[in-house]
């Protein structure tokens, strides 16, 4: 029993190694104190042969920001997969806090799947949550991020990340002269092009239900914003204004957009009524005022503005038009972006002439710089609001890197093919 | 074990076991679809490629700047050219600001165009940011370069 599941481990791992990604997670730091968790290797009941491994990308997932140590399924004592399989003193003797172990079943409809999987507290001997998922066999990737999303809300009391998506942009290369807007699950695989153009794209934006995503792209010679549905690859080109046509961000509520447009002589904040199929001006100010965000709850803008004489980051209350500025402290304030909890702001801030991201709350005014990387840009936060991606550079290269918002996690994300900028998280699906 | 201990331990079983959660997730195999641009910019019937250069953060131009543009303002009337200003930016600072920042830089040329002569309808600016930088660096050499405006004549 036990040398099958050990050969399946090793085939398992092979065929990992071979399949390919194109941005790989590579960490620095972690909690001193990390949360101790065993995920035995599922029992696999299907004739079809195991070409994935569940535990293998739940182990992955969950070590990822430096949260969790994972056990290895070397170092286990025995390999239950049901529940009156399990002695909690051999999870206690190697130092679990908790333990997740299941099976895989075959179902009526051969192409699918069912894992059945079951998360104990060892140290109360005690089950937490008895999960089950269902789905074609092809996407056993996608139920193993399911899985890692539920041990995490579970240990943790705040949603799990692992099934989100970035987008980001792919610079032209001398192999692949053109750009591309990519996205990409947080673990780096199944990384996919949407929309390629020999002319630069920037400034990728979600919709809240995950179906669309608008961008900038020059394709005609100027800038334009598209909003794409993902499904389809169909695209639609915003009315294009004279002067700059930039920086669509969504409305979480999903009814509105907020952009850029210098149609008036000068960058202002604006935004796309869908309704009405009109723009609506918000700022009107003979600065540049540019990079809005929505806040939480769709009531108020933070923008970018060099109204006092150098970029600062300023809040807008879209009913009532009223501006308030935010940072003081610094010459470059710029490109900022609210956290899920609506009472910080990630933005970056630069110092001693070096580009950091920081945080900022938004009542006290207190700043955290969180990076020691340089020339850093473009922050973007999970939606659970515990970690920051942003690009920055290694050497002359340019690379996505994050941190986790306590700062204490540091990881790169390396491109294995082009260079990567301007990341995007996607929101949480149900 | 009597029945009164037998109940009692079932009821304690489900309420320890009425502790856990429950969930059901299903996944599909649905996938995004691409697509592509050809590109319709060109530089087609390009006579001539200007080149300007601005300070970090700047958009003002110098009197060596103005000199130059005086000259070309010159050449576009008297051939009856059209123009095409782009303004860039070198890499430091975030992407859309400097979008902004290239409008600036191309629109202070475009004015001084104006100012010197040539008719605003034969004139359009376009901003790059830090897009299309002219030469690959993270240090001041290569920053310089790339902070520029490019005047196009057609």
């Amino acid at each position: 029993m036990i040398k099958k599941r050990v050969f399946l481990i090793i085939l398992s791992l092979v065929f990992s190694a071979f399949l390919s990604s194109q941005l790989r997670i590579e960490i620095k730091g972690g909690l001193e104190d990390p949360i101790n968790i065993a995920i035995v290797p599922f029992q696999w009941n299907l004739k079809t042969p195991q070409q994935e491994s569940i535990q293998r990308v739940v182990q992955s997932d969950l070590e990822s920001f430096g949260e969790y140590a994972v056990l290895s399924p070397e170092n286990m004592l025995s390999l239950p997969s049901r529940a009156e399989e399990v002695f909690f003193k051999d999870w206690r003797i190697l130092g679990s806090d908790f333990l997740v172990i299941g099976e895989v079943n075959s179902l009526e409809e051969p192409t699918e799947m069912l894992v059945n999987y079951l998360i104990f507290d060892v140290v109360r001997e005690r089950i937490i949550h008895r999960g089950k998922v269902i789905g074609p066999i092809v996407t056993q990737r996608k139920m193993a991020h399911k899985i890692s999303d539920k041990i995490y809300s579970k240990t943790q009391g705040i949603p799990g990340i692992f099934s989100t998506k970035i987008a980001y942009i792919d610079k032209p290369s001398d192999l692949n002269p053109v750009y591309n807007l990519m996205i990409s699950d947080i673990d780096g695989f199944d990384s996919l092009s949407l929309f390629s153009s020999p002319q630069p794209l920037m400034s990728p934006s979600w919709s809240s239900d995950m179906k669309k995503i608008a961008y900038v792209s020059f394709e005609e010679g100027s800038s334009r914003i598209y909003i794409q549905e993902l499904a389809t690859a169909e695209r639609i080109g915003l009315k294009q204004e004279e002067g700059i046509n930039s920086s669509p961000n969504w409305s979480p509520d999903g009814k509105k957009m907020s952009a850029v447009l210098s149609k008036s002589g000068n960058p202002d904040i604006h935004i796309y009524d869908f309704k009405q199929s009109r723009w609506i001006q918000l700022t009107n100010h003979f600065g540049i005022d540019t990079e809005p965000d929505w806040s939480p709850d769709s009531n108020k803008l933070i923008f970018t503005s060099n109204r006092s004489g150098s970029p600062q980051i300023y809040e807008l209350n879209v009913k009532s038009k009223k501006v308030k500025r935010l940072t003081f402290e610094g010459s470059y304030n710029a490109r900022a972006r609210y956290l899920p909890n609506g009472k910080e702001i990630v933005f970056v801030h630069r110092r001693n002439g070096i580009f950091h991201i920081a945080t900022q709350n938004i009542k006290t005014g207190k700043i955290k710089i969180l990076t020691d990387t340089t020339l850093d840009e473009s922050p973007t936060v999970s939606p659970n609001g515990n970690v920051v991606i942003y690009a920055t550079k290694d050497g002359e290269k340019d690379i996505l890197a994050g941190v986790t918002i306590d700062g204490r996690t540091k990881f790169t994300m390396p491109s294995m093919k082009g260079e990567a900028r301007e990341p995007s998280w996607s929101p949480l699906i149900d | 074990m009597n029945t009164t201990h037998k109940t009692l331990l079932t009821m304690l079983v489900f309420l320890i076991a009425s502790c856990s959660s429950v969930s059901t997730d299903r996944t599909n195999d649905a996938t995004a679809i691409s697509a592509s641009a050809s590109g319709a910019y060109s530089d087609n019937g390009l006579t001539s490629n200007n080149i300007l250069y601005f300070a970090y953060d700047r958009s003002d131009i110098n009197s060596e700047g103005r000199a130059k543009i005086r000259t070309l303002a010159k050449l576009i009337k008297d051939n009856d050219l059209s123009v095409r200003v782009e303004g860039h930016c070198d890499e430091r600072g975030t992407r859309e600001y400097n979008l902004a920042l290239g409008e600036q830089r191309a629109k202070t040329v475009a004015e001084l165009l104006i100012i010197n002569g040539v008719s605003s309808n034969k004139i359009s600016t376009v901003s790059y940011g830090e897009e299309k930088p002219a030469v690959s660096g993270s240090n001041e050499n290569s920053w310089s370069k790339n902070r520029r405006a490019l005047v196009k004549t057609f």
